[in-house]
């Protein structure tokens, strides 16, 4: 049986409860997993393109913290000294909420007390959240969790090129410009300047030009930021969305957000540490792969700003990615449904189980490596596979192969393609393609 | 064809357009050498042909327009314009421009905006240590009530900037997807001919008048759907189903009309009525403008219909010229009085209400004009 207990005064508090307030943003659930020195909530979205994760330090952040994992091992809920669990925010978000009183009423909230109810004696999967008001008052709620697998999102901040910092008022200035149905951001710099555009991706025909989403691009001088490592030219775009939110909660937490990226299609890391939280947000790219990634057959890419690359620097990589002295880097691609690979959902409690909503236009970080380039022939001198990502039920990053499957959504190198194969990638994609979507046009009936 | 200029007047165009944008989703906007012209011609509803002369928004000498018929006729979305115009709120330097981007054209606004990074400018977060973690050494008695090391700063790159505050400049383009409207498309488009007014008027503060007029329209509502819904309620009900699916209108039906009429004495009167309830307002010792005599000789303005009303005496009922108007409508007509403008009231008796809405400013009065023709409804 585990045993965890914590409280939380009001100042934490109020914090505890922002976190789930930007979660809620990302997911329907919130993951709770404790650990002997810290207690994490994490959020994944229903396309897996973006994790949102909010480490509390249990020294620092709580009035106390008692945790005592379940040493009969043989119990799932607790794997490799963990605790781990999933709640609907719907339930949890009313407990938090109200939760100050405002009013400066005598029954306004001092403390709060959580425990998980783990005992084989008395009702299981209960967080038990107690609420201790002024003048004695004590507000009681028993909610029903999900003991589960976490999956996290992985991201390698010492392989990120890009970084900048900047407070987040400044971006928040930046979105106030955008169009409220804007779906999109596109982030790249030029010269002295770094430049947000947000953009749509809706197909409209043309008779309806007048409901074509506004873009809007805005400005802003390097020296706002704090630090700006960024190579100029480099577009990556992100989910609005996403991005709001992020700043929604940066904001409350008056701190420097970090930015960390890589390339387009690559993920990109929103991270900021404060009064003992550490909080991350992991967030799919999408854009035109630069000049050394390959550019896919069948996939769109999104329509982009004017600044955009033309669409003829696509011709000339294809040529490159043969002989180019290094393997291409590995880009994940979206789920597409293709005949034939029904068999790819069959296995739900896999963690890798891969949905993608349908409206998602955003790689997902966790998609499998399904890409046919994997059959090319590889070559020699191939560097190590970069900004590893995967799933990672341990969160253990010194041993990320410690525990069970987990995914890359890097492509395996021939190289290492034979650790890859005894894991449950290979059920889960059926499968593979053995030809492009392109090359079947021969074959159709009506061709 | 080409357009390009600079907006010197960003507050009159942003006001402009938002009171258009809540009376029609569209506008056909008419750029011509020395005007500019917005239309609204809704299906329904009040029509606006509104007027102003280059020089009231944008900047005269910095005003390209090039086009084969030496004007350009635009269709734009009126509430991304009104949105984009927003950011413009604290610019430097507007500039609006006619471009196409993959074939689509666009009016693109660009603007410069400058503000400085200490001082508050900042949304929301007035706290220093935010704006500037990197110092907070060199600053001290910097003002009570902050949490003072809550944040983690990142580690600062140049500590040259932190002392005294610094000028941000940011550039924000939007860009709005609009339609190129050929001549012919518009020529068949007139503005409304009336008869001569029976009672012209200025009204009286507009806030005030929009809000009894918002109120008399919610009262009526209220009366007739709790009528509808005792009248529903022991019939079969398939009054609601009707009007349900109608649209812009309100849920429980057609929305109430509100009586207005005006005397040539300085007299407006608001009523409304329904089964349930007639109320109303009168405002008096209204002005009723004069003609310009320069227009018309003495004769003709003896034989107008106003000087007519005019010569009946104050009390007499024959004297009052009255509309019937759609009360949501006549809320959102009356929007423009963000403007802050002068209205003249044209009543043609039982036929129609012509505002005539002058903006401030130092313009000469019949080129800035913004002019609402607004449908009485039968009794």
């Amino acid at each position: 049986m585990t045993t965890l207990s914590f409280s939380l005064l009001i100042g934490p508090l109020l914090r505890f409860q922002d976190a789930l307030v930007c979660l809620a943003k990302y997911s329907d659930t919130v993951a709770i997993e404790a650990e002997p020195d810290l207690l994490r909530l994490s959020a994944l979205n229903s396309s897996k393109t973006a994790y949102a994760a909010f480490a509390f330090e249990s020294d620092s952040f709580f009035e106390s913290y008692t945790f005592e994992p379940d040493t009969n091992a043989g119990g799932s809920r607790t794997r490799g000294g963990k605790f781990s669990c999933q709640v609907y925010l719907k339930t949890l978000l009313p407990v938090f909420r109200g939760r100050t009183g405002g009013r400066g009423r005598d029954t306004a909230v001092e403390r709060c007390e959580l425990a998980v109810q783990d005992d084989l004696d008395e009702t299981e999967c209960r967080l038990v959240i107690k609420m201790m008001c002024g003048l004695g008052v004590v507000r009681s709620y028993k909610l029903t969790y999900e003991p589960t697998t976490i999956q996290h999102a992985i991201f390698d901040r010492s392989k990120a090129t890009n970084e900048w910092c900047i407070e987040p008022r400044f971006l928040k200035e930046i979105t106030h410009h955008f169009s409220p149905s804007a779906e999109q951001l596109d982030m790249h710099s030029e010269n002295t300047k770094a430049i947000f555009t947000s953009f749509t991706t809706k197909i409209t025909d043309g008779k309806e030009i007048l409901r074509q989403p506004v873009h809007t691009s805005v400005a802003i001088d390097k020296k706002d930021f704090e630090q700006y490592l960024a190579d100029d030219g480099v577009h990556v775009a992100i989910s609005l969305k996403d991005f709001k939110a992020v700043i929604a909660h940066a904001e409350t937490a008056r701190v420097i957000i970090t930015a960390l990226y890589t390339r387009p299609c690559r993920p990109l890391q929103l991270a900021y540490d404060f009064e003992g939280i550490r909080t991350e947000f992991t967030l799919m790219t999408t854009g035109e792969p630069g000049p050394d990634d390959v550019p896919t057959s069948s996939r769109p890419v999104p329509q982009l700003s004017a600044r955009q690359t033309p669409a003829a620097a696509q011709a000339s990589q294809a040529g490159s990615s043969g002989n180019s002295g290094q393997m291409p880097p590995p880009r994940s691609r979206p789920v597409r449904p293709l005949t034939g690979t029904a068999s790819r959902s069959a296995e739900p409690n896999t963690q890798a189980t891969m949905q993608q909503t349908p409206s998602s236009k955003f790689d997902s970080l966790f998609v499998p490596a399904d890409d046919d380039r994997q059959w090319d022939v590889a070559d020699d001198d191939e560097p190590g596979a970069e900004d590893m990502l995967g799933w990672d039920a341990s969160a253990n990053l010194d041993n990320p192969d410690s525990l069970g499957p987990r995914l890359r959504d890097s492509e395996p190198s021939f190289a290492d393609i034979g650790n890859q194969m005894d894991v449950s990638r290979q059920d889960e994609m059926g499968i593979p393609p053995t030809q492009r979507m392109s090359q079947l046009h021969g074959l159709g009936l009506f061709d | 064809m080409r357009f390009r200029t600079e907006v010197v007047n960003t507050a009159t165009l942003t006001k402009l357009v938002g009171s258009l944008s809540s009376l029609g989703k569209v506008c056909w906007m008419r750029l011509e050498p020395s005007t500019i012209r917005f239309t609204i011609i809704p299906d329904q509803g009040t029509q606006v042909w509104a007027q102003l002369p280059v020089e009231s928004i944008f900047e005269e000498t910095d005003y390209t327009l090039e086009s084969n018929t030496g004007a350009i006729n635009l269709e734009v979305p009126l509430s991304s314009l009104h949105r984009a115009l927003r950011s413009a709120a604290a610019a430097k330097w507007v500039q609006l421009r006619l471009t196409q981007k993959n074939r689509v054209p666009l009016l693109a606004l660009t603007i410069r905006a400058r503000s400085r990074v200490k001082g508050g400018i900042a949304l929301g977060t007035t706290n220093a240590s935010a704006t500037d973690p990197g110092d907070a050494n060199d600053r001290n008695g910097n003002g009570p009530g902050e949490p003072a090391t809550a944040t983690a700063p990142a580690p600062r790159e140049d500590g040259g900037e932190g002392g005294g505050g610094r000028e941000r400049e940011t550039f924000i383009t939007q860009e709005i997807p609009v339609k190129v409207l050929h001549e012919t498309a518009v020529e068949g488009l007139h503005e409304p001919r009336c008869r001569d007014p029976d009672v012209h008027i200025i009204l009286p503060d507009l806030f005030q008048l929009k809000s009894i007029s918002e109120r008399f329209t919610k009262l009526a509502a209220d009366s007739s759907s709790s009528l509808k819904a005792a009248a529903s309620a022991s019939t079969s009900a398939p009054v609601s189903g009707l009007s349900a699916p109608g649209g812009s209108m309100s849920v429980s039906g057609v929305s109430p009309k509100l009586e207005l009429s005006a005397n040539m004495h300085g007299s407006l009167r608001l009523a409304v009525a329904t089964d349930a309830l007639r109320i109303s307002s009168v405002w008096t010792d209204l002005a009723n403008p004069a003609l310009d005599p320069s227009q018309l000789s003495q004769t003709q303005i003896e034989q107008l219909p106003s000087e007519r009303m005019r010569a009946l005496p104050g009390d007499d009922e024959a004297g009052w010229a009255k509309v019937r108007i759609d009360g949501k409508d006549w809320a959102r007509v009356l929007s423009v009085g963000r403007m802050n403008p002068k209205v003249v009231a044209c009543f043609i008796h039982e036929t129609a209400l012509v505002l005539y809405v002058y903006l401030p400013g130092g313009w000469s009065e019949d080129e800035s004009c913004l002019t609402y023709y607004i449908n009485s409804y039968l009794n």
